[in-house]
């Protein structure tokens, strides 16, 4: 009985996990290029909810509404991003504040409600949905069959994602001016790398993202669209990049970590037990305040910390 | 001529009230290390930079083997083969050795494999005897390391002119020593080194030829086997130079201490030793100048003072009270006025207007306030008082100092901390940056509240105002004081001399 | 072809940036608003007349304002008091939560037992200290730690946001209202202990917005006149400054921050004595006024008298967007005006730094 919650609860992680990914890989390139993204949650309801709309308008075949309905959320979700780009970067404007105007903005009674309402997307369910796959057919194998066999196809596609992520960081020319960006970006302007450049890409990048994950909450999780239907998700996202000290892989695995307790706190939840399902709630927010100190402390903020030049607007100085 | 890598002729570069350099000239031969030397301001920033390509000059020639060049950008200065250390380093400290050298490197491929590149830097710097570990992480590294890596990204690019400004300034002799062994191999290679100093020994020690800078001129250009640091601290401060030594009527007295340190030590922001038993008073009256080139221990020495940096070990005594290490406020209340280097950063809070900034160390108490508020009538009142006592020149005391010029700026911080009727003051490059006029204000004040009995401890970079206004002089080189003497009929030369890390001994 | 406007640094800040700033973001919301609804098929004039009509000029419009005026005053208040500082706080809305759930504590406890001034005394008091603890935490932890407060004040929204889940939803807690089966709800406070209103030209004002205006005055008076307002101006300015005038830097930070937290702890007080009389947990975190606060804290430059205005301002169009809500008027575009507000607040700031001066030879 209890070994069955344990494989229900961790192949419910990974579904859960992977828009928290998407989201939160995306947080990490903007992040390392220096920029501090607090308009996620924002980002991902506008993805959410063209997703869905996209899926009731688009005519055709299902793969090619689902890839065009997924395109277009990603591409108004950066069109979000881009707008924190240009406050953040060319404005210099407060990067805190920039990015929650942008949550508010977009958010769950803002931009992402109001287009809902607009083009009635509430109304019925979303037509075209994400599907699982049975991979190799081995979907049915005890244990290890629902949890690496069955899953959604955007889950393959982030694990996909993650090791091209870390290719891209650590093993290539962008990866190392993206990082010189983030942690010196003197540094970096003086050698000859575009600063704002780096920043706009990456921040559009990460909006992309962000939308991407809320196309799978509408498309694949609740097929039929809830204002709000993130539900605070967004943040989250925004403390993993700490938790996964800002590594597509680390992140990866605590999107998973986060995913389980949300499936665990559901499961419990519906069998009646109150009190665990707060606790599990709360672990995460404390985890990352618990992992904030450790990361701020001078020792470990030499050896795995954030981004140097992270939230600091960019000035050359004038001679 | 061939032999010449690098050639400067009638180079002028002005800024506004001062010109920087005029008519330098200076060559730099192949394979060999040419030491730049000159007290602070003399010139040698300026031409380094023009010759890096951060500034254009107004005038001059500019040849690189033999082929006039102007430079627009630092990169094109690079992209020539001239590259510069400089004495901040520009790394990225997450990054390993081998990415900091290779990043932006137009060269470096897309994919970057990290064997290769750290055998390609692991064998760089063979050839240049620097040992490094290219796996190793910036922020591991001592600051002598991390000078390799600067220079190892300058080599990486081809330079064939390398320019390092005050490399020794943060090594250990050790490290020193290792670095001229690297430009040893450099040379032998055909490369060109200009070393930028003023320590007079390392000068003597590691460089083929020397030229010394004063006051934006060339003073001249010697081979290092037929001068001597003697010679050298005469070309640097100018000999048969008049300057008139201040008529005191009430000249200060030693025997009533006003300020006394006792065996001070301290380290400076990275964790180094920057100061180094450090004991010296000030009397009743006295001013004391602390002679030396910036970088030797003296903004640090201003801080342990003043409470702004805790010391490690010793004692800080004014009047009769020994102050608890690290207390800013304590010291403010003991009777220490200190009027800082960095007026606008430190001294002043530059956003703030003329009257608060004049309140800021005396807010606390009546009668600028009462019972937890200010009293708005008697900040401005005196804020009033001191600017005209002053003659500070402001809309009025409402503008931001911000927008007020050098000299004013300066009275502002003097008005302020004279008016708290201080028992000594620490006073660090007062004058640095005004104009004549303000510049003559700024030192008769000093003066004058000496006169009336303030100990004035003077730390300044400018030996003329040095000379001309300390009644004791005591020199800093690396952290020690290496000399305690009164200034009447004190030989220049021997200052300069002190100041480059010579000893006493030599000179007689 | 070179740009005919360029941004040229300022020295200072006149003094009609103040006015000037916020009336551009106003401006520049509207026109942008504008565009949006005529892209989605709107009339912009009947929408911003409607909002204008039910939020402040049509005969109900006004008390349902200013109840949505007082939290938003408290936590604009808020958060203004700690960014002026450079402390950003954002965990207003957390700070509202606790203030809240002691406010309430107390309230039940002396329900009608002392004079009604007691326990509105208690109540308010409670909640500061439960606001201001919470948010100390944070201060502590950017002081010392340099742990950023953006980050940690918003996980403390989410663990308050837990608690009170917890407290009456999930536990037979002291505030859950025992008599309560089908859905649960929070104990209702002692009549006697409900916070009075008083009527100002018709229109009744409730007990916390005094509160407030108190607080906002109070808060200017610091600023300009006390010893701590003195240290704050030179905090924000120059921290070096204000190390070599020998403030005690860390502990100023750390009590503007329990200040701050204070002040949304008495907003989560009047939320509970004024208006809800229970702690009205679903209330409370619909609202989402900590987050509001900030855009009213940013609209008004951080001048916490300013800050009153414009709370009464965003209430109105807060309270417009509740009662205009229906078939006719789209969900979410109070949210999206707001956003835009904050967006163009944050884009306006620009113009405190630099000049737009135009270029004379613009043509190549």
């Amino acid at each position: 009985m209890n070994s069955n919650l344990v494989i229900i609860v961790l192949t419910q992680a990974l579904f859960y996990g992977t828009p928290i990914f998407f989201a939160a890989l995306g947080g990490v390139f903007t992040e390392r290029s220096g920029v501090l993204n607090l308009g996620v949650e924002g980002m991902m309801l506008v993805g959410g909810v063209c997703a869905a709309w996209s899926s009731q308008v688009i005519q055709g075949s299902a793969w090619f509404t689902v890839s065009a309905s997924l395109i277009v959320a990603m591409f108004t979700a950066s069109l979000v991003a881009a707008v924190h780009a240009f406050l953040c970067v060319t404005l210099r404007a407060n990067q805190t504040v920039a990015g929650l105007s942008i949550t508010i903005f977009a958010g769950g009674f803002g931009l992402s409600s109001y287009l809902a309402n607009v083009w009635n997307v509430a109304e019925n369910q979303v037509p075209r949905q994400v599907r699982k796959l049975n991979v190799l057919g081995l979907a049915d194998t005890p244990i290890i069959g629902p949890l690496l066999f069955n899953q959604n196809i955007l889950t393959y596609c982030s694990w996909v994602m993650c090791i091209v992520a870390m290719w891209y960081l650590f093993r290539t020319k962008i990866g190392l001016s993206l990082r010189a960006v983030g942690e010196s970006p003197q540094t970096a302007d003086a050698i000859g790398i575009n600063v704002v450049k780096y920043r706009y890409l990456h921040t559009m990048l990460g909006g992309a993202l962000a939308g991407l994950g809320g196309a799978f909450y509408s498309l694949a999780i609740v097929p039929t669209w809830v204002d709000g239907m993130t539900k605070g998700v967004g943040w989250i996202a925004i403390a993993l990049v700490i938790f996964g000290f800002w590594r597509p892989d680390l992140t990866l695995f605590g999107a998973y970590l986060f995913g389980a307790l949300q499936a665990l706190g559901i499961q419990l939840k519906s069998r009646g037990v109150g009190i665990s399902g707060d606790l599990l709630d709360a672990i995460p927010f404390v985890m990352t305040i618990v992992v904030l100190v450790l990361v701020s402390t001078r020792l470990a903020h030499r050896r795995i910390g954030a981004p140097a030049a992270l939230g600091t607007p960019y000035e050359r100085e004038e001679r | 001529m061939i032999d010449t890598a690098l050639h400067m002729s009638g180079v002028v570069k002005r800024f506004p009230g001062v010109v920087a350099n005029d008519g330098v000239e200076f060559d730099v031969r192949h394979g060999e290390v040419h030491a730049l030397l000159g007290e602070n301001g003399a010139g040698k920033s300026t031409l380094s930079n023009i010759i890096t390509g951060l500034y254009r000059p107004d005038d001059g020639v500019m040849k690189l083997d033999g082929v006039p060049v102007s430079f627009s950008s630092p990169r094109a200065a690079l992209d020539a083969g001239i590259g510069m250390v400089h004495q901040h380093f520009r790394l990225v400290q997450p990054f390993t050795v081998a990415e900091n050298v290779v990043l932006g490197n137009p060269e470096t491929p897309f994919v970057i494999d990290s064997r290769s590149t750290n055998k390609k830097v692991t064998e760089l710097a063979k050839r240049f005897d620097m040992a490094v570990d290219p796996s190793a992480r910036i922020w591991q590294l001592s600051v002598g390391e991390q000078q390799r890596v600067e220079i190892l990204k300058v080599l990486y690019r081809g330079a064939r002119v390398l320019i390092l400004d005050e490399p020794t300034a943060v090594l250990t002799p050790i490290e020193a020593e290792a670095l001229f062994r690297t430009l040893r191999a450099m040379t032998a290679e055909g490369r060109s080194v200009i070393f930028i100093s003023h320590k007079l020994d390392e000068v003597m020690s590691v460089s083929d030829r020397i030229t010394v800078l004063r006051g934006g001129r060339t003073v001249g250009t010697v081979d290092r086997k037929s001068t001597s640091t003697r010679e050298l601290a005469g070309m640097m401060v100018g000999r048969n130079i008049e300057f008139s030594r201040v008529v005191r009527h009430n000249p200060g007295n030693p025997q009533e201490t006003v300020l006394s340190l006792s065996g001070v030590c301290g380290i400076d922001d990275r964790g180094r030793p920057a100061l180094n038993q450090i004991s010296v008073s000030v009397g009743r009256g006295e001013i004391v100048g602390v002679a030396g080139v910036a970088g030797n221990g003296q903004r640090e020495l201003a801080e342990v003072i003043t409470g702004m940096r805790p010391a490690t070990s010793g004692s800080v005594t004014v009047g009769d009270k020994v102050l608890p290490n690290g207390n800013v406020r304590e010291a403010i209340k003991s009777g220490l006025a200190h009027i800082p280097e960095d007026r606008l950063h430190t001294g002043l809070a530059a956003g703030l207007s003329v009257e608060h900034n004049i309140a800021l160390k005396t807010y606390r108490t009546p009668p600028l306030s009462r019972f937890g508020m200010l009293r708005r009538k008697a900040i401005s009142e005196k804020a009033s008082g001191l600017v005209t006592q002053f003659d500070v020149k402001t809309p009025d005391i409402a503008t931001p100092v911000r927008l007020l010029s050098g000299g004013n700026v300066q009275k502002v911080l003097l008005s302020r901390e004279f008016s708290t009727d201080p028992l000594v003051i620490v006073a660090a490059s007062p004058t640095r940056g005004l104009d004549v006029g303000a510049t003559e204000t700024v030192r008769k004040r000093l003066i004058d509240v000496a006169e009336a009995g303030v100990g004035v401890l003077l730390i300044s970079e400018d030996l003329e105002e040095i000379m001309s206004l300390a009644d004791r002089i005591v020199v800093m080189y690396g952290g020690r004081l290496v000399a305690d003497m009164p200034a009447k009929g004190v030989n220049r030369e021997l200052i300069g001399l002190l100041m480059g890390g010579g000893t006493q001994e030599v000179v007689q | 072809m070179k740009s005919p406007v360029r941004l040229e640094r300022r020295l200072y800040q006149p003094k009609r940036l103040n006015l000037l700033i916020p009336a551009a973001s106003l401006l520049s919301t509207l026109v942008l608003g504008a565009v949006l609804l005529l892209a989605t098929g709107k009339n912009p004039i009947d929408v911003y007349w409607r909002m204008l009509e039910r939020g402040f000029l049509s005969e109900r419009a006004l008390t349902g304002t200013l109840r949505t005026a007082t939290p938003l005053a408290f936590t604009g208040l808020c958060a203004a008091a700690a960014f002026r500082i450079g402390v950003i706080n954002i965990g207003g809305e957390g700070q509202l939560y606790m203030g809240a759930v002691g406010a309430s504590l107390v309230g039940l406890w002396l329900g009608g037992s002392v004079p009604l001034g007691v326990t509105i005394f208690a109540m308010v008091l409670v909640g500061m200290i439960f606001g201001g603890v919470y948010a100390g935490f944070v201060g502590v932890l950017r002081a010392q730690f340099n742990t950023s407060e953006i980050i940690t004040s918003l996980m403390m929204n989410y663990i308050a946001s837990i608690l009170l889940n917890y407290l009456i939803f999930n536990s037979t807690s002291y505030w859950r209202d025992p008599r309560s089966f089908g859905f649960p709800s929070g104990k209702p406070l002692d009549k006697r202990a409900h916070w009075p209103e008083f009527d100002m030209f018709g229109i009744p004002v409730s007990f916390g917005l005094f509160i407030a205006a108190l607080t906002a005055a109070m808060l200017w008076v610091v600023y300009r006149r006390s010893k701590l307002g003195f240290e704050i101006n030179v905090i924000a300015d120059s921290p070096r400054a204000s190390r070599y005038a020998g403030i005690r830097t860390k502990l100023t930070i750390i009590a503007v921050t329990v200040l701050s937290g204070a002040v949304a702890g008495a907003g989560g007080a009047s939320q509970v004595g004024d208006f809800a009389h229970y702690l009205d947990t679903k209330s409370l975190q619909l609202n989402g006024f900590g987050y509001t606060g900030i855009v009213v804290a940013a609209l008004a430059r951080l001048n916490p008298v300013g800050a009153l205005f414009v709370a009464v301002l965003l209430g109105g169009l807060t309270n417009a967007g509740f009662s205009l809500q229906g078939p006719d008027f789209p969900s979410g575009l109070v949210g999206t005006l707001q956003g835009l507000i904050l967006f163009c607040a944050v884009a306006s700031e620009i113009l405190s730094k630099y000049r737009v001066r135009y270029n004379r030879s613009a043509v190549a």
